[in-house]
């Protein structure tokens, strides 16, 4: 019998209480009946004995009240059958003896009965707990279950999508690879294997600083650091490739954050600037060579440039001795022998006189050599002073200077526009003295000397003057040597002259930065052309 | 050698020496010269000193001062003369044979009063010679204290 089905039903619990009724007079009814037979074996002493069997069946199998019931049926009948008086209700000596017997046995039994019911109906309860309780944590696990199908189905969409954008990305050639926030890596793309040498899944999964053994601009936390604040990172990594080679890169990093704002990986992007990095190294080692090499050079010039300074004091130290001891002896020799011949004048003959006189020809070329050598030095040594020079005025003095030696000559002088120049004064009129008494000179023979003065045409940064004659010119295939040291074209006898004139004046020319030269022929005259620079402020 | 006279030669090649006596002679003041051969034995004589501690008093009315001289240079004497009270006043030649820019900027910095490059020439030289003993020792007239024409 099972209570907990029959409950639901209120036709089958009708049902229930029926039959349970029904048992309590049944079970009397039949142990009446037993007491008949009993009592006619003789065995009247057992009657009781069933009544308490049914009462204990009653209460077993129908319940408190149907107990009650059968024990109440039961005492009655035991009364009126089976005790003295027979068939009456009355209580007589022997319901005394059993009425409180059968009435404590079936009371025991009753309380069992109830408290077996109550047992029973409390493990029934919990039983039925429990099964609720199976009931629904299989009704959760069902619902975990199709979440679960639900997340993994998401998942293999998701991860289907991100495999389209990683073939995507596996398109660029450009190295991409995503970490966690472990560094380790989780996504590896093409150009990262092309770059790096390994593959997508020698990659995956490897901490990234170490597999690639970066060497940072700076230290580690400060970087992520700035990451972490500003979502990304740029700087020049160092990497090692598989085979060891070492790479530098620009790396910028990207920070990926999830839906509640929390760093979950970090993107990285890197471009192989190492040829780029070696060419700009390469640049800068050779301007430090350079920089050594000009270094170098800069102190070997100064060596030579003091090495110079010192030649040139030496020069200098020279000139100055020339100077003073050189010029001491051809005076002596000049003046001696003049003494000489003023005391022998009378007393020697032609010869000797004539021989006398040659010594005081050559004292005086010495004399002269002597000085010219000085000047001419003197040009490479001296300061220059740049001041305007009014040439016009300048060639007139000089005109005036030769005219002394002009004495006797027929010489037509033709003086052009002489333009404003820039140089040293007294360097220019030395200049142009040597030339214009060169012009005299070289036109002795010239029954009427002609010699003009004048400027061609003067360009845009340099003013041209010359200064032509028609005196004995010269031959052209010689016109190199004209301008050298004690380069003479002419016999002493011709023309006196030491060789150191045209020298002075190329000297002069090459001091300011100009040129010099010559035209002529023999015998058809001479040109001297000189070209000085014109300042800039002067071109204005 | 106690003699006062009007010149004082400062030179120390006697061919030099010679030639300017020669000079000095056509206007009959060969006699006038006091010839020293360096600066050192110059400055002996302005301060008679020396062999020269017996000299009447008297400065020179001209100094012919050669530069190139040994012992002390021209250069020397004629800053030692100039930075004393009692000589500075003396008048003085350089009469050298260099034409050195930088010797005559000298020479004039340190307060010489006349500068001539002795000539290659010998004409020139015994005129340059005569002219400045006569202007100087002759036509100038000289400080105080210098021996005068007699």
């Amino acid at each position: 019998m099972n209570p907990a089905i029959e409950t639901p039903a209120p036709t089958s619990k009708a049902t229930a209480q029926f039959f349970r009724y029904s048992l309590a007079f049944g079970s009397v009814a039949a142990a009446t009946a037993l007491g008949f037979l009993a009592y006619r074996w003789d065995l009247e002493e057992s009657v009781l004995m069933f009544f308490v069997l049914a009462v204990a069946l009653t209460s077993w199998y129908g319940g408190l009240w149907p107990a009650i019931v059968a024990f109440t049926v039961g005492l009655l009948t035991f009364d009126y059958f089976f005790t003295r008086p027979y068939y009456s209700l009355l209580p007589g000596r022997e319901d005394v003896a059993y009425s409180p017997i059968f009435a404590l046995i079936s009371g025991l039994l009753i309380w069992f009965g109830t408290v077996r019911r109550r047992v029973e109906r409390e493990l029934q309860e919990s039983r039925d707990q429990l099964e609720r309780r199976v009931v629904e944590r299989t009704a959760e696990l069902q619902r975990a279950n199709e979440q679960l199908q639900d997340e993994v189905a998401e998942r293999r969409r998701v991860e289907e999508i991100l495999r389209e954008r990683a073939s995507l990305l596996d398109l660029t050639h450009d190295t991409v690879f995503v970490r966690d926030m472990n560094n380790t890596i989780t996504y590896w793309n093409r150009g990262a294997g092309e770059l790096y040498g390994w593959t997508n899944e020698e990659a995956v999964g490897q901490v990234s600083h170490h597999l690639m053994r970066t060497i940072f601009p700076e230290p580690l936390n400060e970087i992520n650091a700035e990451l972490l604040r500003t979502d990304r990172w740029e700087g020049e990594l160092i990497h090692a490739k598989r085979d060891g080679t070492r790479l530098v890169v620009a790396s910028r990093w990207s920070l990926q954050r999830n839906d509640y704002g929390n760093p979950i990986a970090i993107l990285e992007t890197n471009n192989n600037i190492t040829e780029r990095k070696q060419a700009e190294e390469a640049l800068r080692r050779s301007r430090d060579e350079l920089e050594v090499k000009v270094k170098e050079r800069t102190a070997q010039l100064s060596k030579i440039n003091a090495e110079l300074q010192l030649v040139n004091k030496e020069l200098e130290a020279f000139a100055y001795s020339v100077s003073h001891d050189l010029r001491a002896p051809v005076r002596h020799i000049s003046g001696f022998t003049e003494l000489l011949q003023k005391h022998t004048e009378s007393v020697l003959d032609d010869k000797s006189r004539h021989h006398i006189s040659m010594i005081l020809d050559s004292a005086n070329r010495m004399g002269n050599l002597v000085d010219d050598l000085l000047a001419f030095s003197r040009i490479g040594r001296a300061q220059t002073q740049t001041t305007t020079i009014h040439l016009d005025k300048l060639i007139k003095s000089v005109v005036a200077e030769v005219a002394p030696d002009t004495e006797g000559r027929e010489i037509v002088w033709r003086i052009g526009n002489l333009p404003i120049c820039y140089g040293d004064p007294a360097m220019l009129r030395l200049m142009f003295g040597n030339l214009v008494s060169n012009a005299v000179k070289f036109t002795r023979t010239r029954d009427k000397a002609e010699i003009e003065i004048s400027s061609v045409n003067d360009t845009l940064d340099e003013v041209v003057v010359f200064v032509k004659d028609n005196g004995v010119g010269f031959d052209m295939k010689y016109k190199d040597k004209l301008f050298g040291v004690f380069q003479r074209l002419h016999s002493q006898e011709a023309f006196e002259g030491t060789g150191i004139g045209l020298a002075t004046v190329q000297r002069i020319v090459h001091r300011h930065g100009g040129r010099v030269w010559a035209e002529g022929s023999l015998s058809n005259g001479a040109t001297f052309y000189v070209a000085l620079p014109k300042p800039r402020e002067l071109e204005q | 050698m106690n003699d006062l006279k009007r010149i004082l030669l400062v030179e120390d090649d006697p061919k030099d020496v010679e030639l300017t006596l020669t000079g000095l002679a056509e206007y009959n003041l060969a006699n006038e010269v006091v010839i020293v051969g360096d600066g050192e034995e110059a400055l002996d004589y302005l301060y008679r000193r020396g062999k020269y501690q017996t000299r009447h008093n008297g400065n020179p009315a001209v100094m012919l001062l050669d530069l190139k001289l040994p012992k002390l240079n021209g250069f020397e004497v004629l800053q030692q003369v100039r930075s004393d009270e009692n000589l500075k006043m003396i008048p003085i030649v350089v009469l050298t044979s260099s034409n050195e820019e930088r010797d005559l900027v000298r020479s004039y910095k340190l307060g010489v009063n006349a500068y001539v490059t002795k000539p290659v020439d010998f004409h020139e030289f015994v005129n340059a010679v005569k002219e400045l003993g006569v202007f100087w020792a002759v036509i100038n007239e000289p400080p105080p204290g210098s021996v005068k024409k007699r």
